[in-house]
């Protein structure tokens, strides 16, 4: 019952990020560069919930995206999963108490989502790939993300120990010890 | 241990199985999946447009001067008459230059005698940095098809790439995936104008022909290569040409007709 009501939040919490981005963050840039929260929405799901939560989440995310704005059905949604995915990988190996680690997972997250995005566009509808222009807008995009990831982390690490809580009740202390 | 290791597998497994099923969805047509996209579209975008409201009424906050409604009212339908007309004088315009260039061939003028078009306001832009799409408030209901051509008071917007009930989704020319066959104004050379990322408010034109003299300040047109846009829609005016060691690889910058940052309004060309 908690965990249906946990992901029920995380879904609802989505679509407030969704309305943030479109709508204050489509005017408030850095350079004419956007943020992506999404990637930092799915990389701390995959942090603090389980394995399977931040793969699916980020699909189900992910495929919305693709719905909504995309060119192709489905670069965002495989990426997604890959976020998830790499969220709970970090959460196996690294902690999530240090802001150093918090910031390079945030930037390395924000650089393999837009370039698997791009690539999987780039072969889907078949264009020139303009690397050096890409990794100029990528590295401004990881660099505000990062920036947006320390300010937000206060309020991501309380909501995201309710969510830890309930879905990983016996391991929390024994993989410290 | 052991379970550790059987949910292991079992995440492993559901990996290979979403990834499969997302190569799967990734090669479908995007129009058998429509509904999927209607639904996600229903959800969100009656909401997205209560906030382009409250957007549209912050912006234009001293509306509550009793008679500045209807001055706004009168402003906006004068605006899309008054951007009707200018792709009325455009086409205008293509025509007696096709007139008198190809008199023998006057048929073939019928074809682009008048553009039928449908109105529609843009009601989402695109979150990505990589790419522009715009969300339109039409859709079937409407009579917008795939591939229809988009086109703002000034010029080219894009083609349509999906639609659902009451949206579609519109590629925009600047998209970095985005190739529009064009000719030149003066000497009618055909070239190609691409979308790049360098710079959300300009095209590059490519595979300009070795022989091809081209002057800054040119117009481009479309030439109806290609079979999406017609002939004869401005794109733009040539900014630049940028001339590298081998005349095959110069470029020129084609700056576009339309602003697309402060789009709002377009019209459809319904064929």
């Amino acid at each position: 019952m908690r965990k249906i009501l946990t992901v029920l939040g995380l879904i609802i919490v989505f679509l407030l990020i969704y309305f943030f981005q479109v709508n204050f963050f489509s005017s408030f840039t850095i350079a004419g560069i956007k943020p992506n929260l999404f990637i930092i929405y799915v990389l701390f799901i995959g942090l603090f919930a389980n394995q399977v939560l931040g793969i699916s989440l980020g699909v189900i995310f992910g495929l919305i995206i693709d719905f909504l704005y995309g060119k192709a059905i489905g670069p965002s949604a495989v990426m997604f999963c890959v976020i998830g995915y790499l969220g709970s990988y970090f959460d196996k190996n690294f902690s999530k108490e240090n802001k150093m680690t918090i910031i390079f997972m945030v930037a390395g997250a924000t650089f393999i989502y837009e370039l698997g995005v791009y690539f999987l566009n780039s072969i889907i509808l078949v264009f020139e790939r303009e690397m050096l222009y890409f990794i100029k807008i990528v590295l401004i995009e990881t660099l505000y993300n990062v920036l947006l990831s320390i300010i937000l982390y206060p309020i991501i690490q309380k909501i995201g120990y309710v969510i830890d809580r309930n879905f990983k009740k016996n391991n929390i202390l024994t993989r410290y010890f | 241990m052991n379970r550790n290791k059987q949910t292991e597998i079992l995440g492993g497994i559901i990996t290979v199985i979403v990834l499969i099923l997302l190569i799967f969805l990734s090669n479908v047509e995007v129009n058998k999946l429509s509904y999927l996209e209607s639904a996600a579209s229903s959800i969100i975008n009656p909401i997205q447009r209560v906030f382009i409201d409250l957007r549209n009424k912050i912006q234009g906050n001293s509306a509550y001067f009793s008679n500045m409604e209807t001055i706004m009212q009168e402003n906006e339908e004068l605006k899309k008459k008054n951007s009707e007309l200018e792709t009325i004088l455009r086409e205008f315009e293509m025509l007696k230059a096709e007139n008198t260039t190809l008199q023998e061939y006057m048929n073939l003028t019928d074809k682009y005698s008048s553009y039928q078009t449908i109105p529609a306001y843009v009601i989402n832009k695109d979150v990505s940095n990589f790419s522009s799409t715009l969300i339109l408030n039409v859709g079937t209901k409407d009579g917008i098809r795939e591939n229809m051509t988009v086109i703002a008071d000034k010029g080219l917007v894009g083609h349509i790439i999906s639609v659902t009930e009451n949206t579609c989704k519109v590629q925009v020319i600047i998209d970095s995936a985005s190739t529009v066959s064009s000719s030149i104004s003066t000497t009618n050379d055909s070239i190609i104008c691409k979308g790049t990322l360098e710079n959300d408010q300009i095209l590059r034109a490519s595979y300009i022909p070795t022989g091809a003299e081209l002057i800054q300040g040119d117009s481009v047109y479309t030439s109806g290569i290609g079979g999406i846009y017609p002939k004869g829609i401005v794109i733009g005016t040539v900014k630049e040409i940028i001339t590298t060691s081998n005349i095959t690889d110069r470029y020129a910058i084609v700056e576009p007709a339309v602003d697309f940052s402060k789009i709002d309004t377009v019209l459809i060309i319904n064929e």
